[in-house]
């Protein structure tokens, strides 16, 4: 068998044991980020009294954002933790290592693409408007899988030689949530950090997100970032990976 | 005779000091490392082939390399020095219960399993009334794994690990499972598979089981084989150390 065939299996059983006894299932991929998204756009628009950071509709403008922060988010924690949850699996059954981070990002990525209609029908009910520039989100899908699977093989051996990488994480993502141009945009930014958001290569992918929604003539410069600093990550991530393999194994 | 384990000098080292945490604290802490430094072989210039149709017993005391070797041959463990090629695929009976989804049913755990141990989907299909008899678990199919038994659960383990249809077999003191009466089943089904021309490789404490099976046999001592020979041979070295130490 392929590792194709062993990862479309590990990815169906994650999604299988996701919805396996709830009662809505499916319907919680698309409440999720619906529900966090509502928070933002009351909070911004009516409670902190006229929002100035974002475009409009900015339900829209925050769900593209949630959205790939919600694949984000559980694409990083579940691959950091997927080599200490699964030992008992790694340990009886020779599949190649890496498959069980690319898995974690694999059913986090199948959740994404299961939550884009709410998308289509926010950007419906909202009546945004949509350009050629659309064809960026396919790109920033790939791009995103990348970068997730570059830092999903630095973590994932990490989390095994020292649990605390878990509780670091933690406090990581919570920063990088409010870091990340998710609630406001990289425009409202202060011009002399804006070099410094794109380092953040999740900066780069929002903007390709959200270039179908809302014309932008500043975008190759942060995609460009985000494609490079995200290949670099990936190929250390394969680097860390085979270099810790070896110590990984006799500790899980 | 063609050659399907060819085990060349391998070792494989462990951390002393498994407790990563505490060293990188009192590196904090006294800006030295003051645990037992370094690391241990488990086990040193291990040389060996297997060939198709042999029937191997691996023997000697805990802590001695075993399992260590066991999971070299899986492929769920890398070598630090030397090699393992395995030629053919490999049905390990390593930790049954390992591989199961407790949130999952029975019908999916067979599916996933099965599937992972690289049988295909019409494949695992044809075999299911039969994975699913000889564990005797019909009427809990839909229920999920965490409502086992613990005995139940290996039954399903075992089920699914000898209906993959590889040429090898690793089993680590998993020979019988179960009850009395499961147990018999297992020899049975493990005679089946030596007889369709299977090669095994086991682990076991059990006189009674590397007699029913093997032929041949290997000691492992201090993390090296000490005796690679009949079972016979290797049986009596095993029991003359055992002896001794005994005391």
């Amino acid at each position: 068998m392929g590792k194709f065939g062993a990862l479309r299996i590990l990815i169906f059983r994650d999604l299988q044991i996701r919805y396996a006894g709830t009662w809505l299932g499916y319907f919680w991929t698309l409440l999720d980020p619906l529900a966090m998204s509502a928070i933002y756009w009351f909070v911004f628009s009516y409670i902190l009294g006229g929002r100035s950071v974002g475009e409009t509709p900015y339900i829209l403008f925050l769900l593209t954002g949630v959205l790939a922060w919600t694949w984000f988010n559980g694409s990083v924690t579940d691959s950091a933790r997927t080599l200490v949850l699964e030992s008992k699996m790694i340990r009886s059954i020779a599949i190649p290592r890496y498959l069980w981070v690319i898995k974690s990002i694999g059913a986090k990525g199948t959740e994404f693409l299961f939550s884009l209609p709410i998308l289509v029908a926010v950007a419906v009910i909202a009546k945004g408007q949509v350009s050629l520039q659309l064809l960026f989100f396919p790109l920033a899908f790939v791009v995103q899988f990348l970068l997730l699977s570059g830092i999903g093989l630095i973590l994932a051996p990490l989390t095994v030689l020292a649990r605390d990488t878990t509780n670091v994480l933690r406090i990581i993502l919570r920063m990088m949530f409010y870091l990340t141009p998710i609630i406001y945009g990289l425009n409202d930014i202060p011009e002399k950090y804006q070099a410094l958001a794109m380092l953040n290569p999740l900066t780069g992918i929002i903007v390709m997100y959200r270039a179908g929604f809302w014309a932008n003539d500043n975008l190759m410069t942060p995609i460009i970032f985000s494609i490079t600093i995200s290949v670099a990550i990936f190929i250390l991530g394969i680097f860390v990976f085979k270099k810790l393999e070896r110590a990984v194994l006799k500790e899980v | 005779m063609s050659v399907v384990i060819d085990v060349k000098n391998i070792g494989v080292s462990f951390q002393r000091n498994r407790k990563r945490n505490f060293s990188v604290r009192e590196m904090l802490l006294q800006g030295k490392n003051t645990s037992p430094r370094g690391s241990f072989w488990a086990l040193r210039n291990v040389n060996f082939q297997v060939n198709a149709g042999e029937a191997v017993g691996l023997m000697g005391a805990n802590g001695e390399g075993k399992s260590t070797l066991l999971r070299l041959i899986a492929g769920v463990l890398l070598p630090d020095e030397g090699s393992v090629e395995v030629k053919g695929g490999v049905a390990p009976l390593i930790e049954l219960t390992g591989g199961l989804k407790s949130d999952l049913t029975a019908r999916d755990n067979i599916a996933l399993v099965a599937g992972l141990h690289g049988l295909k989907k019409a494949e695992v299909k044809k075999r299911f009334n039969n994975i699913v008899e000889f564990a005797e678990i019909g009427d809990f199919l839909d229920t999920p794994v965490r409502h086992f038994s613990s005995g139940m659960k290996v039954r399903l383990g075992f089920s699914i690990v000898t209906s993959i249809d590889e040429p090898i077999i690793l089993v680590d003191e998993a020979l019988a499972v179960g009850d009395a009466a499961f147990m018999q089943k297992c020899y049975v089904r493990m005679k089946d598979l030596l007889n369709q021309g299977k090669t095994l490789f086991l682990v076991s404490h059990k006189e009674k089981d590397l007699k029913e099976f093997c032929t041949r046999g290997l000691y492992l001592k201090d993390g090296t084989l000490a005796v690679d020979g009949t079972l016979t041979q290797a049986l009596a070295a095993y029991r003359a150390d055992a002896g001794i130490s005994d005391d």
